[in-house]
């Protein structure tokens, strides 16, 4: 079952961009994170979309994305 | 084959190279289902262990993605490589190294104009609803990357302070992160040409427009991914590097593109507008933080019939990253170093593009190599990238990693060493003492001259040169033959 829990940043309401079709079924949904921007795809192995089986290393804290740099100011 | 390099002259896209390839035992079709993840990914990596011999990989089974085609490892061996540039499979890396070096200022560029309605890029063409997703088979090419990303991209631009002037259209290699159906974020950073551009449009509130270039002619990734001058075109660098035409054509919002690639994604700079990107497995072989970067809103999408979206394996080495750009990094620093000392004979900067450099050069007295070396940190590669750097003797091929260590064994004192501390460094360096700040080193692993008292010793000199290395190669074909 798809869920819309982001596996980096523990927020919900991912959006749905894509479903891969194969024979006319769904064979797996893109999701992404509408607050960190993850991008993952729900057949994909749990250590790197379940966010309790991710590693911690890689979380994004959605509570303080002014944390992450910009790129390119003036 | 004779024709080898009339063949490679002959190259005007991926599929022609991907031909000459497979003629060669050089391509395989992985037809067998695979999943995105993490199938796509552990085959990549399986075959870039060959650093020699790996074969480019083309899926046309990825499940969910029926019809879809994807190519990897196109550049992910030196036999590859060699075939591009027209030599037989078995070519020496060094051998490799001295094409490329011989064809500076050699030949002339040969470029053409295809009208767009007859250039295979526009064969079919989406202006709305578009879904970069529905177009490319995309996968995670590293698994904690933080989306899918768009590995191999030529990016093509105009000046936006200055559109009407060719030789200040930049191509560069940039990492894409898709961000949604139509978007994606592009990382780069103010130095390269795509960042001052960026600025520059921003600051003056100008539009940006760029044209994404997927599965094209293979010497461009070659002979773009690595800086030269800002004026100087890159499409006619790499005709004139690759002694070949090169085909273009504009796209659909008025850039000179290459009139054979597979797709090409047209979009506009969101002006002053940032999205979270990243991490992304990096060529240092460690993921990049996250950071905000621009981002761009996809207008129009053109591709051919039935379009091969190429993509790389990168991340920590052996990798495509590591044969694709090797060579050519390491030639510009051969030629910028013999300008002041003639006495240099070799540079080999393959490795984690060119954070180690090795370099060979005939020591014109006691301590000289420490001197080419400081100068090597002085030229437009060497001040970001040449971290550590090893000077040997012009008697120890730089390529031979054997003979490399022979030399730190035999002709290294502990004193012959020098740290640069609190230097530039490549941001992603995972070394560095703060991002963008680290130490060089200097190992000088060449030979004692006077007025060093001690002086080179006797030598044992074993037989070297052409009839030898035709030997080795003859014994490996007798040894590959047996085999068969
Ligand atoms: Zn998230």
């Amino acid at each position: 079952m798809t869920t819309t829990v982001c596996g980096r940043c523990k927020s919900s309401g991912a959006v749905t961009d894509y479903q891969g079709r194969q024979d006319g079924a769904v064979v797996w949904t893109i999701l992404r994170c509408a607050t960190c921007n993850f991008s993952w795809r729900d057949s994909e192995p749990a250590r790197a979309i379940d966010p309790a089986a991710r590693s911690a290393d890689f979380a994004v804290d959605a509570g303080d994305l002014q944390r992450y740099p910009k790129i390119l100011q003036q | 084959m004779n024709d080898l390099p009339n063949r490679a002259r002959s190259i005007s896209s991926l599929r022609d190279f991907l031909e000459l390839l497979e003629d060669s035992g050089q391509a395989i079709t992985w037809s067998d289902p695979v999943m995105p993840e993490p199938g796509v990914r552990n085959i990549a990596v399986a075959a870039s262990r060959d650093a020699n011999g790996a074969p480019a990989i083309v899926f046309d089974n990825i499940t969910g993605y029926p019809g879809k085609r994807l190519a990897v490892g196109v550049h992910g061996s030196w036999d590859n490589i060699a075939l591009l540039l027209g030599r037989p499979k078995g070519t020496t890396i060094r051998e490799l190294f001295f094409e490329i070096a011989g064809r500076w200022g050699d030949q002339e560029a040969q470029i053409s104009y295809v009208p767009e309605a007859q250039a295979p890029v526009h064969e079919c063409r989406l202006e709305q609803d578009i879904n970069l997703y529905d177009i490319l088979p995309v996968y995670r090419i590293n698994e904690y990357d933080g989306g899918f990303y768009i590995g191999k991209a030529s990016v093509a631009s105009r000046d936006p302070l200055d559109p009407d002037n060719f030789g200040k259209q930049n191509v560069g290699i940039y990492r894409l992160q898709i961000q949604g159906p139509d978007s994606f974020t592009l990382m780069t950073i103010p130095a390269h040409d795509m960042g001052r551009q960026i600025l520059a449009a921003e600051r003056e509130k100008v539009p940006l427009k760029i044209a994404v270039m997927l599965g094209n002619h293979p010497g461009l990734a070659v002979f773009a991914a690595t800086p030269i001058g800002y004026e100087e075109s890159e499409y006619s660098y790499a005709s004139a590097m690759m002694g070949a035409p090169i085909r273009l054509t504009k796209s659909g919002n008025g850039i000179d593109i290459l009139a054979d690639s597979e797709i090409v994604i047209e979009a506009e700079l969101q002006l002053g507008e940032r999205e979270l990107e990243g991490p992304f497995g990096e060529f240092p072989g460690s993921y990049s933080g996250v950071r905000k970067a621009p981002i761009f809103k996809v207008t129009a999408v053109s591709h051919r019939r039935d379009p091969i979206f190429e993509n790389i394996y990168i991340g920590r080495g052996w990798t495509e990253h590591d044969t694709l750009i090797g060579l050519h990094t390491s030639a510009p620093i051969y030629a910028q170093l013999r300008q002041s000392f003639p006495e240099v004979t070799a540079v080999n900067a393959l490795y984690q593009h060119g954070l180690t450099g090795i370099i060979s050069v005939k020591n014109r007295m006691a301590g000289f190599a420490k001197t080419v070396a400081l100068r090597a940190l002085s030229t437009p590669h060497g001040v970001m990238y040449l971290k550590n750097l090893i000077m040997v003797d012009a008697d120890v091929d730089p390529f031979d990693l054997n003979q490399v260590m022979w030399a730190l064994s035999t002709r290294t004192r502990a004193d012959d060493v020098i740290v640069l501390p609190n230097m530039p460094a490549v941001p992603i360096d995972p070394s560095a003492v703060v991002p963008g700040k680290g130490h060089r080193l200097i190992i000088d692993a060449t030979s004692y001259l006077p007025p060093d008292p001690v002086g080179e010793a006797h030598l044992v000199t074993p037989p070297t040169g052409d009839e030898i290395d035709a030997l080795s190669k003859r014994i490996r074909e007798m040894q590959l033959g047996a085999l068969s």
